[in-house]
């Protein structure tokens, strides 16, 4: 099924409030999955797998510390989703030189629209690596260098720092987005998390109708 | 958005303090700048043509028809699906599953194969699933209380009674209108960049003039089936009193609060638009003619204005004493010299309701097309720019922002039951927005993010402990106001983004947040049937497609004099 960018949106944005994360957090996802579906990249499976496994896991195990270097969670893996929107917040002090070099982290690939935001922001090109993988942002255009970097479930060190080339295939624009029927049934059953169950009394009281329509 | 304001406009913008309140925002009125004007003045421009390639109406009122726009580059075409709905079936709300009418807008000519797939799923709605090729999926439910007499009329020959048209105003309302992805549509990026889809809910209001026409189309279509020797066609100036209906609930009260930086470009339009008028050191004797003329034709707005809400009805008293005051005092008012408008306003704002306030507000830009009318090219918004936080900005600066945008919420206490009383949700079984009330139903664990400036307190008690840093870090140890940082460094940047109000408390009104958002639309006669529940009337007395290049395009919104210009309005 074809499914517009909104609802992937949407949808990531639900699912990650569902797994537990705040709604400035799931925002952040939801804009990341769009991007990345954008780019024709299985952004909505990157994000089931990460909720998959971070769906109840306390936000300080996940969230990073790089305070004797290289990023690391207390609770052994990076999530992409705290991690890529700190990479974010410290987008000027990137720009200026700084490499961020993170331990192991769930789905990398998720990294990916952060950077780019942040070298859409500093204007300085920024690049992403883990292991053969390596996508590039540039003057507002994503290179990625391999054919399906996807769904490596976790990297054990990836590596954010300003580029000076940028290898591999420039990024087409993608207008419609694709989910796995698996990552669909993870990210659905997420998102009902957020959803109330109604009553006979907020059916009629909660939308405020309740008058005939039949005038 | 920045506008750069002309040298001329010496009067400042209304500050955000005073325009951000709830009871102002659900006292606006369309004006100029409202998007279905917009549309019409884009529409005869541009000289866009209209065809209907299809109208296979049976004698039940089931069927389809197609009506196309073609415009100097692209058409679009509206797929009207018509059904014969039983009574029992008929309602508003969202948990509707059948419609008189389902609609959705083509990206282009539709081939046979397309209406044969829109057929079978375009009337199913939300339970359907439409495509890349479509740009808005709609509905809309007859007037019971005038489609029969309508359609009776016109079969035996006779006109109806223009009494029972000016009550309802419309025979049918739309009760969905659903734009950029919903349900498998084409997301808005696809067609923004397009000069006509380029402002705010174009696409959306180019569907629904479309099914006003069909509507139209319908009924004489449906008198004609029903008695082929008497029948007749609505008269001309009579068919254009009927509007398109429009039936709008708790759905899309959370839109402002969710597009704090398109909510800024509309009212920081509408501000600039009213400063420009207010900076006027003079008017000349056509300008003063041509508003006197249309207040005069505000108080007939006014008069047939109905509702039967208790507020509304209060506040249409004030409304039509407002407006006959006005008229009192444009008999004396000075209006072309020493800052007339700006006088004007003064008067206005000393002596009308917020409803009367505001009418005066429209009413101001409509004798200045060429100051006003540009502003419609800044009210579109480029929301993934806005949304990256800036995480350099120090944590002391985030409290100063916080301090000047939610001033009003930091004296707030909201550990008390009043102004903490409601929770937004969305319910499990229609995924709608809902409201309901935390301390009676179990609902708090489901809440929105609706709330900013119960948010922007609890992140300011947090600021004012944190340490100096940068913002960065500050979110970092606190996820929990990652969602509110954004907001207020957006409003830093957008002083209209952000609502001044409590969107939580006891007394908060949704229709308040509807009728803001539904008067840029540029609709009227706002009929709210419950707290969170509004009617309305759309393109009231427009041209229709066939009449664009000939009629009246951009002077249409307020009813004709009936015997022509007041003679105080002749001058």
């Amino acid at each position: 099924m074809s499914w517009s960018l909104n609802e992937i949106d949407s949808l990531a944005r639900k699912a990650t409030r569902g797994a537990g994360y705040s709604w400035g957090l799931a925002e952040e996802a939801g804009r990341a999955t769009r991007w990345l579906c954008a780019m024709g990249l299985p952004g909505a499976d990157c994000l089931a797998g990460v909720l998959a496994q971070t769906d109840g896991v306390a936000y300080d195990a996940l969230c990073p510390d790089g305070s004797e270097g290289a990023w690391t969670a207390s609770g052994g893996t990076l999530c992409p989703l705290i991690t890529g929107a700190a990479i974010c917040d410290n987008a000027a002090t990137i720009a200026d030189g700084r490499e961020v070099v993170l331990q192991k982290t769930f789905y990398p690939l998720l990294l990916y629209p952060f950077v780019a935001v942040a070298s859409d922001m500093t204007g300085t090109a920024l690049s992403l690596s883990w292991g053969p993988c390596r996508l590039t942002r540039c003057e507002g255009i994503s290179h990625l260098n391999a054919e399906a970097p996807a769904l490596h479930d976790s990297c054990d060190s990836a590596t954010i720092r300003c580029a000076s080339d940028t290898p591999g295939t420039v990024v087409r624009r993608a207008w419609r987005g694709g989910i796995s029927d698996e990552a669909q049934r993870i990210l659905s059953a997420l998102a009902h998390r957020t959803y109330a169950p109604d009553t006979p009394e907020s059916r009629m009281a909660g939308a405020g109708a309740g008058l005939t329509d039949n005038d | 958005m920045q506008h750069q304001a002309p040298a001329s406009r010496v009067i400042a913008p209304r500050p955000p303090s005073t325009v951000m309140k709830l009871a102002r925002m659900g006292s606006f009125h369309q004006s100029r700048i409202s998007f279905m004007r917009t549309l019409l003045r884009r529409l005869r421009s541009q000289d866009w043509t209209f065809s209907r390639p299809r109208f296979d109406i049976d004698d039940n009122g089931v069927g389809v028809a197609v009506y196309t726009a073609h415009g100097p580059e692209r058409a679009y075409s509206l797929v009207a699906f018509a059904n014969d709905l039983p009574p029992e079936k008929r309602s508003d709300r969202v948990i509707a599953t059948e419609w008189d009418a389902t609609f959705a807008l083509y990206d282009g000519i539709p081939t046979d194969d397309d209406i044969t797939r829109l057929s079978q799923n375009v009337p199913l709605q939300e339970a359907g699933r439409v495509s890349d090729r479509e740009l808005s999926l709609s509905r809309a439910n007859r007037s019971v209380r005038l489609w029969e007499h309508v359609v009776d009329a016109l079969s035996r020959g006779q006109q109806p009674d223009a009494g029972k048209v000016r009550d309802v105003g419309y025979l049918m309302r739309t009760t969905a209108v659903y734009g950029s992805g919903k349900f498998g549509a084409a997301d808005r990026e696809q067609s923004d960049t397009r000069e006509e889809c380029r402002g705010p809910f174009q696409v959306e209001m180019l569907s629904v003039y479309l099914t006003r026409a069909f509507v139209m189309d319908l009924v004489e279509h449906m008198a004609r089936l029903r008695s082929p020797g008497t029948a007749v066609p609505l008269d001309p100036a009579l068919r254009r009193r009927f509007g398109i209906g429009n039936s709008t609930g708790l759905g899309m009260a959370p839109f402002l609060i969710n597009h704090p930086v398109l909510l800024n470009h509309w009212i920081c339009a509408r501000e600039e638009a009213l400063a420009r008028v207010r900076s006027l050191p003079t008017a000349s004797t056509e300008e003063a003619a041509s508003f006197r003329n249309i207040a005069a034709r505000a108080r007939l707005h006014a008069e047939d204005w109905t509702s039967e809400h208790p507020l509304q009805i209060a506040r249409l008293a004030e409304l039509r004493a407002d407006m006959a005051a006005l008229e009192t005092h444009l008999q004396a008012a000075d209006i072309t010299t020493d800052f007339p408008w700006n006088r004007l306003w003064t008067w206005a704002e000393d002596s009308c309701s917020l409803e009367g306030q505001e009418q005066i507000a429209s009413l101001l830009m409509e004798p200045y097309g060429h100051l006003v009318d540009g502003l419609t090219s800044c009210m579109a918004a480029d929301e993934h720019l806005s949304f990256r936080i800036d995480g350099a900005m120090p944590v002391a600066e985030l409290r100063r922002i916080t301090e000047d945008v939610y001033d009003w919420a930091l004296d707030i206490d909201w550990d008390a039951r009043e102004p903490n009383a409601r929770v937004w949700y969305v319910s499990e079984e229609k995924l709608e927005p809902r409201l309901g009330e935390r301390f009676e139903d179990p609902i708090e664990p489901y809440e929105q993010p609706l709330c900013p400036g119960r948010d922007a307190a609890r992140m300011h008690i947090d600021l004012v402990r944190a340490p100096d840093g940068p913002v960065a870090a500050f979110l970092l140890g606190h996820p929990e106001h990652r969602h509110i940082a954004r907001r207020a460094q957006i409003a830093a940047r957008y002083e209209y983004a952000e609502i001044r109000d409590n969107t939580i408390g006891a007394a908060m009104l949704p229709i308040d947040l509807l009728r803001a958002k539904l008067s840029f639309f540029g609709a009227c006669h706002f009929d709210p049937r419950s707290d969170r529940w509004v009617r309305i009337n759309m393109f009231q007395h427009a041209p229709f497609p066939h009449e664009l290049a000939t009629g009246n395009v951009d002077d249409w919104t307020y009813p004709p004099l009936e015997d022509g210009p007041r003679p105080e309005a002749a001058s």
